[in-house]
């Protein structure tokens, strides 16, 4: 498998991992997250853990099962977390414990390295047998609702290493904490090449029309993603731009809120009929990959965000993007480069503008944006990454390592 | 016997040191106890990231970026980490550099929210690239098409192993016995230039000394 990234990947990625494999070689790796489908953890798990069993590594991929209270409870602990006022009670946190220490009773969390995602099942840390545990945080939590992350501490700290996206991200917690992007996968459903007919036959099922340039953002129906605010940009664009706006997401087991910003997000469209919603089954990988490729341009107008996968995705087909300036996008877009960031909706109107009327710096951006995502955000990178990590937890106190 | 030249490639994963900078205040405290693996994140290996030409190390480019003290920033991107045989040399002069612009700038303003400098340090992996050549011609080749981290690591970390100067240069001369090329290669200004900018010059000047080659009636 490895082989099918020659080629695409950056050769030095490959022949790191390939390296660590040697060194790691049979040993286990358990990762265990909240949901099996739906955002972007869940994607990149689907299709890093086959690559890493090819390469050597007995990988193992396991998903917490809680009921609605439990992801009431996780959602809010999220939306703490990037900054949002939620209380938190202590009930709340006892419940949350006691859903984790069930689904430590059925699953098995014996290997070698652990690497738990995200806040839902930080507390399986209370059943580690030894190896080395890691927990890797995707979400923004540079500014979080201080109690709430000071609750969740108590469980990192405990915690080999965390991991977080981005530096701003980081909490200067008595472990090792590492800084690492997450990725896409450039030959998966979402992102492999498709032909002008594939793109074409995903149209016409959603009866979008090709007469004008597309504009799309691909995320769930969250505030954080601010749909509204990308509906209000585009309807400032209409006065002299005739284009349209598709909003295209897929609903995720985890999040209890999705359907109610659906429906208001619905309702603010209800009067133009150039405005798509489109709510996407799961794995609808290969339509939005179309999607993407359909558009002219791609947005990811987000007011918080962990890392914000779409933008590297879009910047692999190739598209110039407008994103928020939070979180992990400005580490994607370099301004004025491969896209454009933004602080408003005026400012996302401005730039659909400016793209729309230069197609030459459209397609210049493309092409620089391409390149810069091979170069840094590819999964190969990432499944180096996290052998790095794990094999640096093996080599303790070294900051130089030879293979 | 010709000893060939093995490329290796640099790897590095970022790792937090859990300090941050919102003021220039912050940046020199931070500056003077951080671990020497993060001066030399910060210094060394900016060449390996994608950076602005305008500036050779972090401190300088946060200087210039993101609390616009822009002679402070010139006056960073002068120090020259390759002039120093310890890290701790390289960290008194610059705090050196910023005590003595304090004195004179009292309240440089504070970085914007989301803009504070954070301290890392790298865990970095070096393995071999895989290609290894025995003449010019074949370096040529390779130089065209390694990947960037190896030109990265024998052009500008080569000069901490090897006190100033750079692989390529030393293997022309040791083991290709080509001294004046050697030269030119040393003359390349390393703070001048992107990885890829480097990479064009030493193209150049190894086409026109593999021309001069093949042209010689020997």
């Amino acid at each position: 498998m490895i082989e099918r990234y020659s080629g695409i990947s950056p050769k030095g990625d490959l022949l790191l991992i390939m390296r660590l494999c040697e060194a790691l070689k049979n040993r286990s790796f358990l990762h265990v997250n909240s949901t099996r489908a739906g955002g972007g953890v869940a994607e990149i798990l689907q299709r890093m853990i086959p690559i890493l069993k090819e390469v050597g590594i007995n990988a193992r991929w396991e998903v917490i099962e809680g009921d609605k209270r439990f992801f009431d409870i996780t959602k809010k602990i999220h939306n703490a977390l990037h900054g949002r006022t939620e209380e938190i009670t202590k009930d709340m946190w006892d419940y949350h414990f006691e859903i984790n220490k069930k689904n430590a009773e059925r699953i098995n969390l014996n290997a070698d390295a652990v690497l738990i995602h995200d806040p839902q099942p930080v507390p399986l840390i209370e059943f580690r047998k030894a190896a080395r545990w890691m927990w890797r945080c995707h979400i923004d939590v540079s500014n979080p609702q201080k109690d709430v992350f000071g609750y969740l501490r108590r469980y990192c700290e405990r915690y080999e290493a965390a991991i977080f996206s981005v530096s701003k991200f980081t909490k200067a917690m008595p472990v090792s904490e590492f800084i690492i992007p997450p990725s896409i996968d450039p030959i998966s459903e979402k992102n492999m090449e498709l032909s002008n007919d594939e793109i074409k036959g995903t149209m016409d099922k959603f009866q979008i029309p090709a007469d004008r340039p597309i504009i799309l953002q691909v995320s769930r129906f969250d505030r954080f993603k601010d749909p509204i605010g990308v509906i209000k940009a585009y309807k400032n664009v209409r006065k002299y731009n005739d284009c349209i706006l598709i909003l295209a997401g897929s609903p995720a087991t985890d999040d209890p809120e999705g359907e109610i910003i659906l429906k208001e997000v619905k309702e603010y469209a209800s009067d133009d009929p150039d405005i798509y919603i489109l709510l996407l089954p799961p794995f609808s990988d290969r339509d939005i990959n179309a999607l993407q490729r359909g558009a002219a341009i791609v947005l990811q107008k987000s007011l918080k965000e962990g890392f914000g996968l779409t933008v590297s995705e879009a910047m692999w087909k190739g598209k110039p993007v407008i994103g928020g300036a939070v979180g992990g996008i400005p580490l994607q877009i370099i301004h004025g480069v491969t896209g454009f960031l933004v602080h408003s909706v005026e400012g996302a109107a401005f730039r659909i503008r400016q793209i729309l009327n230069n197609p030459e710096m459209a397609k210049r951006m493309g092409e620089r944006g391409r390149e810069y995502v091979r170069n840094n955000f590819l999964i190969t990178r990432q499944v180096r990454d996290y052998l790095s990590v794990w094999y640096s937890l093996e080599n303790k106190g070294k900051s130089i390592l030879e293979l | 016997m010709t000893i060939p030249f093995e490329f290796k490639q640099y790897t590095s994963i970022l790792k937090s040191t859990g300090k941050r900078a919102k003021s220039l205040r912050e940046l020199r405290e931070g500056i003077a106890v951080v671990s020497k693996e993060a001066i030399f994140h910060h210094t060394y290996q900016y060449f390996l990231k994608a950076h602005i030409l305008e500036y050779t190390n972090d401190f300088a480019q946060w200087a210039g970026e993101s609390i616009e003290e822009r002679a402070l920033s010139e006056r960073l991107s002068n120090i020259d980490p390759y002039a120093f045989k310890d890290i701790d040399d390289l960290r008194k002069v610059l705090l050196n550099v910023i005590d003595d612009y304090l004195k004179n700038f009292l309240e440089p303003r504070d970085a914007v929210s989301g803009n504070e400098f954070y301290f890392n340090e790298a865990v970095t992996f070096i393995f071999p690239a895989g290609i290894r050549v025995k003449n010019l011609a074949e370096f040529l080749m390779a130089i065209k098409y390694i990947d960037a981290s190896s030109i990265y690591y024998h052009f500008y970390e080569s000069r901490r192993r090897l006190g100033g100067i750079d692989d390529f240069s030393k293997w022309f001369e040791n083991e290709l016995g080509k001294k004046e090329l050697s030269e030119k290669i040393r003359l390349i200004d390393p703070f001048m230039h992107s990885i890829e900018k480097i990479r064009e010059h030493i193209s150049e000047l190894l086409e026109s000394e593999v021309k001069n080659d093949m042209e010689a009636i020997k």
